[in-house]
């Protein structure tokens, strides 16, 4: 018989490896970043600008702007666009977000030598039209409505809202109005100057060959695409005086709750082992706010600490949602637990389990093409190069203690975190 | 052609092992053919609670979470009405002590009432967040209840109300574990960076000792057919008014699931698809509209559902998809579309493969179903299907005896 009460060992998990793409460089001067991965002969192409929430002057121009670009073109209605990509069972995916608008291909490697032009034509040559932008505001409009009846979502915007103060682009703070107020003229000039190839990357994951790279060439690397730079926009963060509030939903049942602050940007020093602390406080299913809210009291479902990074700011979340009778528990139990992290050393038993478990992470976070592709951009979009990852390897390794408990107190001071309660008054 | 091994223990456990060496990781899932349908219909949502209490520690080991984490392990599950899976993935360097979490709580789980009060809490905070809390949060229990009079997909999985998740006892967990936790009543599926030998021995160490539980699971009631149509209405502060139909199909096995499968694809999968272009862009009569099948493994639902665009009438909502359920009827889908239908299907197959614990996932789930070699016959099964089964099948399910309606309708 075997003794199931001794655990098979635990072996040393490798170093991951993480290889950047080749860069070339298209004949007008687009870079274009190469990923070769996986085991199917399957492409992911992300056509990215720089046209998100930062560049917009009016709401909600970046996103609507990003979403008609595939609602027709010269050549192509938004029909037949929508036909070629079902029939070769291809897809699309269109996002804009608050410093980026990507158009994303996604198909099988074969059939790339249809699809390029229908994309070159909506990104070059969109029409924008009258009737297919009149339905899609509606559509967001109602989507819109329906997200704000969420109790999460109504917490999640004033909490941003309250970070970075109305009128910055990192602030959700759309109104129904918005919908109302936007004008087809504004996603025309917003296309004019923000999608064109001075604007624009093109990064390839999959398995393909050079006659790929020699068709991205032809559709893209062309001097018919206008190539003057965007102006960079600049924002500073305002944030509010006010440290709680409440946002009232009547017939809610449980409220949600967003707790934290604005932290450090990807290249501050402190950046690597903060992110260390915040998965310890609440990154993983074994974090402290998980084992003390969820698995002793029962209070919640799921409670979660994430630290953001955005190009201008990285921040801390910590979400959750709760019958409203354990909401005052629930928050005392947040701030008992960040007030811990300042009074005592982390012990090395938990300290080796978020070490080990984020390096099964680091490792999944590396693993297949799509994945890749994701790993290049979390550095290449924040101006950084793969050195990041030597580094985060590094600290995960040599990480103390004591570094711990001295960043906490340095970032986590009660009153400097903001407390937002969306439900029953 | 997909590529696995399958070895059945003495024990009546079935091991398969799909080798994938592009990652550095593996999966270890193992699926409980058990699920909401074999529930008592006075204690639903306990298949779901059960999941939640299988970590919380078994007979030898106190805590799952902490060595796994330690292992460089990530896990979770999830319960369907047919079945209930357990997967985690660990660097490959560590397998086995994924081997030895699994086998000991499929061997004996810690029965303890802390951990039963806690997680009851749990759930019930789940059922909150996810059904009550949610706008639309009851639809699919209000549309189980419509269509279903005998059959267990009567409820959905997290359960019919809160109580039966409240009076669950420690006693109603340990004959839960006995009567359906078992080797002969599980699959254990290795996937990704796994060598099939170093596999199956570690499969025979760690799970070849836990008992046959010769595990018998009584008949389930046969849904009778409908015959005449069913509707209900329901009033809900929602922003949308929303219209479900929902109709009776065949079993996953069966020929009708497929044609079923490829119609509903017709008629909303992907912008070029019919609901799409005619009901929400050109008539503007839904702001998102759906059809799909329930994909449940016995007899299951065909279903369309929308939300009205602002002014547009139930009568005349439904009007417009019955339009095109009856030109499915009465008209031969092109060849043309159909084709588009299969290279998106034969597309998604390929997709799939990009992931190990996705296939660890679809490979256990077609054991649920049958047989895992079942995966490698999906696509000659979709190819074989013509333009006259879609009409003849279509021509079976839509009519009003074989549909129930609901109405949610948004309270100004």
């Amino acid at each position: 018989m075997i003794n199931r009460e001794i655990a098979p060992t635990i072996r040393n998990i490798d170093k991951p490896l993480f290889i950047p793409p080749e860069k070339r460089t298209l004949d007008n001067g687009v870079p274009l970043f190469l990923l070769h991965a996986g085991t199917q002969e399957v492409c992911k192409i992300d056509f990215i600008f720089k046209a998100g929430t930062w560049q917009q002057e009016v709401q909600l121009q970046a996103a609507m702007c990003n979403a008609m670009l595939q609602e027709g073109s010269q050549q192509y209605s938004a029909a037949q666009t929508a036909e070629i990509m079902d029939f070769h069972g291809a897809y699309l995916q269109l996002m804009a977000d608050q410093h980026y608008g990507t158009v994303s291909l996604i198909s099988l490697t074969r059939h790339l030598p249809r699809l390029l032009p229908v994309v070159e034509d909506f990104l070059k040559n969109p029409l924008f039209p009258e009737n297919e932008f009149e339905t899609l505001v509606q559509r967001r409009k109602q989507r819109f409505l329906l997200e704000n009846e969420k109790v999460k979502v109504l917490c999640q915007k004033k909490f941003s809202e309250l970070l970075f103060g109305d009128g910055h682009p990192y602030a959700q703070t759309v109104k129904k109005e918005d919908f109302d107020s936007l004008q087809l003229q504004s996603l025309i000039d917003f296309h004019r100057h923000f999608y064109h190839a001075g604007n624009c990357e093109i990064l390839v994951a999959g398995r393909f060959d050079e006659g790929l790279t020699e068709l991205i060439n032809r559709y893209f690397g062309g001097s018919d695409w206008k190539q003057e730079p965007a102006e960079p926009a600049t924002f500073q963060p305002s944030n509010s005086p006010t440290k709680l509030l409440h946002v009232s939903k009547p017939d809610a049942i449980q409220s949600a709750i967003r707790v934290g602050k604005i932290l450090v940007g990807k290249e501050h020093p402190d950046y690597l082992p903060l992110q260390i602390l915040v998965t310890l406080l609440g990154g993983y299913f074994s974090s402290r706010l998980m084992a003390n809210i969820r698995e002793e009291k029962g209070y919640t479902y799921g409670i979660g600490a994430s630290f953001f990074s955005l190009n201008e700011a990285g921040y801390l979340t910590i979400a959750t949602e709760v019958d409203k009778s354990y909401e005052k528990a629930t928050l005392n139990e947040i701030f008992h637990e960040i007030e811990l992290l300042c009074q005592q050393p982390v012990s090395d038993d938990e300290l080796e389990r978020v070490r080990q478990y984020l390096l099964g992470e680091f490792i999944r976070d590396l693993d297949g093409p799509f994945a890749l592709a994701q790993t290049f951009r979390n550095v290449h979009d924040f101006g950084l190069n793969y050195r990041f990852y030597d580094d985060y390897y590094q600290t995960l390794l040599h990480v103390s203690p004591s570094q711990l408990m001295r960043l906490a107190k340095t970032y986590f001071t009660a009153d400097s975190f903001y407390t937002v309660i969306a439900g029953k008054n | 052609m997909i590529q696995f091994y399958r070895h059945k223990l003495d024990n009546g456990l079935q091991v398969i092992v799909y080798p994938d060496y592009s990652t550095p990781m593996a999966a270890v899932d193992v699926c409980y053919h058990v699920g909401a349908k074999h529930e008592d219909p006075n204690r639903t949502g306990f298949a779901h609670l059960f999941e939640h209490l299988m970590f919380g520690g078994s007979k030898h080991i106190p805590d799952y979470d902490l060595p796994l984490q330690r292992a460089g392990g990530e896990n979770n599950a999830y319960t369907t009405n047919d079945l209930t899976n357990y997967y985690l993935t660990i660097p490959k360097a560590n397998l086995e002590t994924g081997f030895w979490l699994e086998s000991d709580r499929m061997l004996e789980l810690d029965f303890s009432e802390d951990s039963l009060n806690v997680q009851r809490n749990v759930v019930i905070e789940e059922f909150k967040q996810r059904n009550l809390n949610q706008p639309y949060g009851d639809v699919w229990a209000l549309i189980r209840e419509l269509a279903y009079r005998v059959h267990p997909y009567n409820w959905p999985t997290i359960g019919k109300e809160i109580n039966h998740i409240a009076d669950a006892s420690l006693d109603d967990v340990k004959s839960f574990f006995y009567r359906f936790y078992a080797p002969d009543n599980a699959v254990l599926v290795l996937s990704g960076n796994v060598d099939i030998d170093e596999s199956l021995r570690l499969a025979e160490k760690w799970f070849g000792q836990i008992p046959n539980r010769k595990v018998q699971k009584p008949a389930l009631p046969v849904e009778p057919v409908q015959t005449a149509f069913r509707e209900k209405t329901v009033e809900r502060p929602v922003p949308d008014t929303a219209l479900y139909l929902a109709f009776h199909m065949d079993d996953r096995k069966s020929r009708e699931y497929y044609i079923c499968d490829i119609i509903s694809d017709v008629l909303s999968n992907g912008n070029s698809s019919r609901l799409y272009q005619k009901l929400v862009k050109e008539e503007r009569l839904f702001v998102e509209l759906d059809a799909y099948i329930s994909g449940d493994h016995d007899p299951g639902l065909f279903l369309v559902s929308g939300k009205l665009a602002q002014q547009v009438s139930i009568e005349k909502a439904q009007k417009a998809v019955w339009q095109e359920l009856h030109k499915l009827q009465n008209q031969l889908v092109p060849t043309a579309e159909l084709e588009k239908v299969k290279n998106k299907i034969e597309a998604n197959h390929v997709y799939s493969q990009m992931n190990y614990l996705n296939m660890a996932q679809e490979l256990a789930t077609f054991e649920n179903i049958g047989k895992a070699e079942l995966i490698n016959e999906q696509l000659d099964i979709y190819r074989s299907v013509t333009p006259a089964d879609l009409m003849q099948t279509a021509q079976k399910l839509f009519h009003p005896e074989n549909c129930s309606q609901l109405n949610y309708l948004a309270k100004s």
